[in-house]
Parts: structure tokens; sequence; C-alpha cells
């Protein structure tokens, strides 16, 4: 497999499924570990969630692009939508300190994404949102 | 996702298969609610065959653990694979949750 590829989805959850497939035969292909390609699923999944979920507000069909691309032992992934403006790096985090009686229920996929990912970076650049994400391979 | 219930004296056991997430966390919500309508208010959640879980997922954990608690219930989870811990730790859930090896130390975990 090579070092870099490019995918196209359309704005539909189960577009997801097919993207996580892609991200396990890279993975096996380039010998990440299960908790590498797992940490790279789960970012990707919590982010087009949000995009697909809440960007678009019409009914059209939109194209998204994931580009991953594997240099020196990083990868390095680019997400490129043209939902609505959003910055997932200014959102909210949750409070995980306060007590589980009123801990409140959200915000958690963001801070997963910043955690498993060693540097996320977000652009809008000409109608879209450009997300960066960096991956140190183990 | 699977689900397969057991009990095992006062303890309901849920073992979870598949994929936890946006698609399937729904199935094991209505099974929490449904558990909890029966009035049994100590839950194992066997994780043993569970190779995917994201924030969906992990939220209705909280769900659950927030509708036992207000019962004085308990929830224990079980066998997580290696390579997922690390997601439940950076959720602050290690510190929420007791969480156990393997199902036979989960039982133990209600004593």
């Amino acid at each position: 497999m090579p070092d870099s590829v490019f995918i196209t989805l359309d704005n539909r959850l189960s577009e997801l499924d097919r993207l996580a497939d892609e991200v396990e035969r890279f993975g096996e292909a380039h010998g990440f570990s299960p908790r590498t390609t797992y940490q790279i699923r789960l970012a990707l999944d919590e982010l087009l969630t949000n995009v697909i979920s809440y960007g678009y507000h019409d009914q059209e069909r939109h194209e998204i692009g994931v580009r991953m691309r594997l240099e020196d032992g990083r990868l390095a992934i680019e997400l490129m939508d043209d939902a609505a403006p959003f910055n997932p790096m200014e959102a909210g985090l949750p409070d995980l300190t306060c007590p589980v009686e009123n801990r409140r229920i959200g915000g958690l996929g963001i801070h997963l994404v910043k955690k498993v990912m060693d540097r996320v970076r977000y652009e809008r650049k000409e109608g879209k949102n450009l997300l960066m994400l960096v991956k140190t391979i183990e | 996702m699977e689900l397969v219930e057991k009990t095992n004296g006062e303890v309901t056991i849920l073992e979870l298969n598949g994929r936890l997430d946006s698609n399937t966390s729904k199935i094991l919500e209505d099974k929490v609610m449904e558990v909890l309508g029966q009035g049994r208010k100590k839950l194992l959640m066997d994780f043993g065959d569970v190779d995917y879980i994201n924030s969906t997922g992990l939220r209705v954990l909280l769900l659950a653990l927030q509708q036992l608690k207000k019962n004085q219930g308990r929830l224990v989870l079980c066998s997580i694979k290696d390579y997922m811990k690390e997601v439940f730790e950076i959720s602050g859930y290690t510190e929420i949750f007791p969480i156990f090896p393997d199902q036979g130390e989960g039982l133990k975990g209600f004593a």
C-alpha cells in the first residue's frame, strides 16, 4: 500500500464505516499498533460525525476529503469539507473533574481528538474547513 | 453490536460484542433502562468482545452510571481491551468506574 491515500466520502454517517475500513487497512499495511489504529479511527470518527451531523444546513450531497500521508514515522491527516465554518479547537471542553452526578454529557469527542493526536490545526480556506492532524506512529 | 444478558445472583451481566458507536449505542442505552426498570441495581458490563468505542458509547456509560447512582445502584466494567484503555483514562472514566480485568474479578467487585 502506498504511503499516501486520498478518500472521498459523502456527508452520510454510514460512510464512516467505509472510512474506518480504510484506516484499518492502512494501519495494517504499515504495521501500526492496534492502539494507534484505534486512536486514528476514533479521531476521524469524532470529527466527521460532528461535520456530517451538524455542519450542513441543506439537503444536498456534499463531498468530504480525507488524506492520510505517512512520512518519517508521522502520520499527517487532512480533512476537507464545505460545511459551515467550525473550528473544533475552539469548542468547549468537558469538566472531567466534576462529580459524576453533575458531569455534563457532551464535549467529550473533541477532547479525545486533542488527546490522541499530537497536533490539530484548523484553517478556513476558500470556503472550506481544513483540519490538519498529526500523529506520531510508534 | 450484540448484547448477551446473564444474571449472577443480584448482578446483571451484560456481555457486549462489536462496536459501541453512534449507530449502536442506543441498543445499550435501551437495555440499561430495561434492566433498571426491573429494579435491578447491580450491573456488570463485560467489554471482552468490544473492539471499538467512541464518545457516543462512552456517553451511554456515563448516563447509565448516573441513572444507577440515582437509584443507589452500581455499575462495574470489565475486560476492556488494552488498546482502548487509554481512551477510558483520558475520558476520566478510570476515576469514576470500577474497572476489572475479567468477569470473575468484576463480580468480586460487588462484594
